[in-house]
């Protein structure tokens, strides 16, 4: 395995995938920004095929596995024999539409790889911004600073590290000096947070949680009013949630999400011990 | 044959393609969004759009779309 050094890399490994490739698969859709900056932190990994190309990224103490490979057999074949998969914690993600009839899940479950979780998309249009809600008087506010590890500390204990994508600490950092991560504090306390991305006329939730003992207090809701008072332009919104996750969906559909039919198959293999 | 518009219309139905310069940063599109164009794209035409061309650039409206057609033999 050795260390990408430039988004280059990446973009000619694919394409000489690509170019011998008679069907053509991949769970690697890169961004040339994100990319970047997996290289600058030291993240980002390669191990070259004859067939397929692979690329691990660190994460706490795991690794992300993305594939691209001339053919479905070819996978299958290399990433079988990647001595990495063998020894080190790997998590990977299929994203494809729902019942896809060519899905990859049954390829990697006949080579060690485990049905661990699946994320469903939920989708709903812009409309006319819902007004914010005070709840209790405590407007949500922009996280500063100051706020880095306690909202690193709320994500780490709401959700789960293999499925849900957790930021590193500089992407928090990152996404606080971006004013994309919304905070209610109670008492001094942090009690809740909506952290989204926005791109253009696009906007999609990564992470909105409300501390247990604040659930009573509508935070959840203030919160995401908030949000949307504060996109009234945006013309698309969305989020990734657990599957499974009835609770969390219901809340989301009350504020007009929908599965757009894209769901995230999350897969770890033996070593992972999950 | 479909237009590059109405193959844009049925993946992301919300947007006004016709209104935007650039897809990507206008956030009409996403990375994903963006196989699924290249993959109707290669089917429609019966072509096979190189990986070294699936870069956002390539993408960002729908002139850039169309020279990336033309690069390929396809007259849009």
């Amino acid at each position: 395995m050795q260390p990408v050094d430039t988004v280059n890399q990446v973009f000619t490994a694919i394409q000489r995938v690509k170019t011998n490739a008679t069907a053509f698969c991949t769970n690697f859709f890169p961004v040339p920004q994100k990319v970047q900056s997996w290289i600058d932190h030291g993240e980002l990994f390669c191990e070259h095929g004859s067939e397929a190309a692979f690329f691990f990224r660190k994460d706490r103490d795991f690794w992300r596995i993305y594939f691209c490979a001339t053919n479905i057999g070819e996978l299958q074949r290399e990433l079988v024999d990647l001595p990495d998969v063998k020894i080190k914690p790997v998590v990977m993600d299929l994203i494809e539409r729902e019942a896809a009839s060519d899905s990859l899940l049954p390829t990697m479950e006949s080579i060690g790889f485990r049905f661990y979780t699946r994320l469903r998309r939920l989708a709903r249009p812009g409309s006319p911004a819902l007004q914010p809600l005070f709840s209790g008087g405590l407007q949500p506010v922009y996280a500063g600073n100051e706020d880095v590890q306690t909202v690193s500390a709320m994500l780490n204990v709401s959700f789960d590290h293999y499925a849900e994508q957790l930021p590193a600490l500089y992407e928090i950092e990152a996404a606080i000096s971006n004013r994309q991560i919304l905070m209610i504090k109670h008492a001094q306390k942090l009690a809740g947070l909506l952290f989204f991305e926005t791109q253009g006329l696009a906007s999609a939730i990564r992470y909105w949680v409300v501390a247990e003992k604040f659930r009573t207090l509508r935070y959840g809701s203030a919160l995401m009013r908030a949000y949307f008072a504060a996109h009234a332009a945006i013309q698309r919104f969305n989020l990734w949630v657990i599957a499974d996750n009835q609770p969390a969906i219901t809340r989301y559909q009350h504020y007009g999400y929908a599965s757009d039919k894209l769901v995230d198959h999350v897969l770890v293999n033996e070593v992972s011990g999950a | 044959m479909k237009t590059v518009t109405e193959v844009l219309k049925e993946i992301r139905p919300e947007f006004d393609f016709a209104a935007s310069k650039d897809f990507i940063a206008d956030g009409m599109l996403d990375s994903f969004d963006v196989l699924t164009l290249v993959a109707t794209l290669d089917k429609i035409f019966g072509i096979s759009i190189q990986g070294v061309d699936i870069v956002p650039e390539n993408f960002k409206n729908l002139e850039t779309i169309g020279a990336l057609l033309r690069k390929n033999g396809v007259q849009p």
